[in-house]
């Protein structure tokens, strides 16, 4: 082949790959379309449609935390401050400081997983934008609790219950240490 | 009449170059529009990721090994676990392994789909990089569910992983792949054999054999220049002696062995290995924990060790010596990203400075990675 042959061929190859690849992209015209308008045309919201093991921003729930001091320790950039003490007159443990420094948080989850009964949970939210640093710092205990003391048998007050069963349901997504959950069978 | 008076010039490229892949910085001393060379200048991203594992801990350090590669943290996640897991003597259960490979598999495509998408972007070619990131989106889709994030995972733990497959993910990893195969040869026909984009990459930026193996370089890099070295098949780790996957290498069918488009169809036809590794491993999933039992005062004994796992840039070393403490006495990783910065300068002299943008893209370094 001269040298008129392989400008020819070129021009040829160079033709037929352009259309190949046009012919992808038209043939998008009759696809449906994958983007969607983030966030006023959404049909739903998208926190609700995010899966239940989102770590979006952190929440505590109050009613049910123990005060054991896990998730502070299991932090790896201590963004949660927490001080406990025992009042002196019901000998019981009184929380009367939670701060989550959201500014700082990685949202790694490492503090959701010692948790013993899930109060610490990451919910699916993610629209944290404000205008001050200060103001990203959520602080749960606006006045001082008594911990949550977890019962033997099952959780009888109605009030918290529900917290509580939402919350065992968060720590039993962890996979259990050499332990084997009931729905892994059905899986594998 | 005289001769117009020419000089060499001296260009800055980066930090905040769009197509430098992050904050990448290049001395370049071009005589016109050939270089006469490029001196990488790296450092502007780093973060002492390796000074901050002596201060966290080997629980707390996992999330920080995120950030060390953020396109494949999966593979980080998977190294530094690997080398606590080898200090301490524990042993991973089966389907924790499973796991793990499941995940980094998935993300070595989606790692690689961000590779071959930002080629063609650098290039000039935006189509192909938004088809390549809406294949992703579906596999970030896929770990979010798994896992909870998109982008750093933090997903493996010491002795295992942190969550199961969630009921129902199985099949739709599975349906995801059924979709992903046919998509593969769409893209293909889309860029990858279009002529003027072959013409573009075939014959720049040529590495030999040699030069790849006195350069250092690792994984696609090196296969592509027709060297078959992949870590999961010449030093097996985890459970991947237990699929069956081939190596792709090289072959210069476009221009020369080991040329961009070498590259470039090498991390493509790993898609399609990874792809294949990930049906094997959803279809043989085996049953049990996926958690072995580790003190959360973790406390390995003394001594040193080093893990080298194929990380999607390629063989990713990690480096632990631990004083018997909970804090290791130091860590040091080995990416594949920095050993590749250090052929840019030689590889450079001679290439047009548009074809500088070409090589980094045909590398896939990842700013973060080469500085740590």
């Amino acid at each position: 082949m001269g040298a008129f042959g392989s400008y020819v061929q070129n021009i040829k190859d160079a033709v037929a790959t352009i259309f190949d690849g046009m012919a992808v992209t038209a043939s998008h015209f009759v696809r449906k379309p994958y983007t969607v308008q983030y966030p006023d045309r959404m049909p739903v919201r998208v926190q609700d449609t995010l899966p239940f093991r989102y770590r979006g921003i952190l929440e505590v729930d109050l009613e049910i935390c123990t005060g054991c001091l896990a998730c502070e320790r299991a932090c790896p950039i201590d963004c949660i401050v927490i001080s406990c003490e025992k009042d002196p007159k019901t000998r019981s443990m009184v929380i009367s400081q939670f701060d989550i420094d959201i500014a700082k948080c990685m949202f790694c989850g490492l503090c959701s997983e010692p948790c013993p009964t899930g109060s610490i949970h990451h919910t699916s939210e993610f629209e944290g934008a404000d205008y001050s640093l200060e103001s990203l710092i959520r602080r749960f205990v606006k006045e001082p609790v008594q911990a949550y003391k977890p019962k033997k048998g099952p959780e009888t007050d109605p009030r918290i219950a529900p917290i509580l069963s939402r919350g065992m349901r968060y720590i039993n997504e962890f996979a259990q240490p050499g332990g084997e959950k009931p729905e892994d069978e059905a899986e594998g | 009449m005289s001769t117009l008076r020419t000089e060499e010039m001296t260009l800055n490229m980066g930090p905040q170059h769009p197509s430098t892949h992050g904050v990448l910085r290049f001395v370049i001393r071009a005589d016109g529009e050939v270089m006469r060379e490029a001196v990488p200048d790296v450092g502007y991203l780093h973060r002492s990721i390796e000074k901050i594992a002596e201060k966290v801990g080997y629980h707390g350090f996992m999330p920080y090994t995120d950030r060390v590669d953020y396109v494949c943290a999966m593979f980080t996640n998977q190294g530094w676990a690997m080398a606590s897991e080898r200090l301490a003597g524990i042993e991973v259960p089966r389907r924790g392994e499973y796991c793990r490979v499941i995940a980094a598999e998935l993300n070595r495509i989606a790692s690689h789909l961000i590779s071959v998408g930002t080629m063609g972007m650098d290039i000039g070619a935006m189509t192909p990089f938004t088809h390549a990131l809406r294949e992703r989106e579906m596999i970030n889709d896929l770990i979010e569910e798994l896992c909870g994030a998109r982008l750093t995972f933090n997903y493996m733990r010491i002795g295992g992983v942190a969550w199961d497959l969630p009921p129902g993910w199985r099949e739709k990893a599975l349906a995801y792949l059924d979709h992903f195969d046919p998509i593969l040869d769409e893209y293909n026909s889309l860029i990858s054999y279009n002529k003027i984009y072959v013409e573009r990459l075939a014959n720049v930026g040529v590495i030999t054999p040699e030069e790849a193996i006195s350069y250092n370089l690792v994984g696609p890099n090196l296969r592509a220049c027709g060297i078959k070295w992949d870590l999961r098949k010449d030093i097996p780790y985890s459970v991947y002696p237990d699929f069956e996957f081939d190596v792709p290498v090289g072959e210069g069918r476009w221009g020369t062995l080991g040329d961009s488009m070498d590259r470039y169809m090498v991390r493509i036809m790993e898609m399609k290995e990874s792809s294949r590794i990930l049906r094997q491993a959803l279809q043989n999933l085996p049953s049990g924990p996926v958690l072995a039992k580790v003190p959360r005062n973790f406390k390995p004994p003394k001594g040193e060790c080093q893990v080298r796992i194929e990380s999607a840039r390629g063989d990713m070393g990690w480096y632990v010596v631990s004083d018997g403490t909970g804090y290791p006495w130091r860590v040091h990783v080995r990416t594949g990203s920095f050993a590749a910065m250090g052929i840019v300068q030689k590889l450079s002299r001679g290439l047009m400075i548009a074809d500088l943008v070409t090589l980094i893209a045909s590398l896939d370094v990842i700013a973060p990675e080469i500085d740590r």
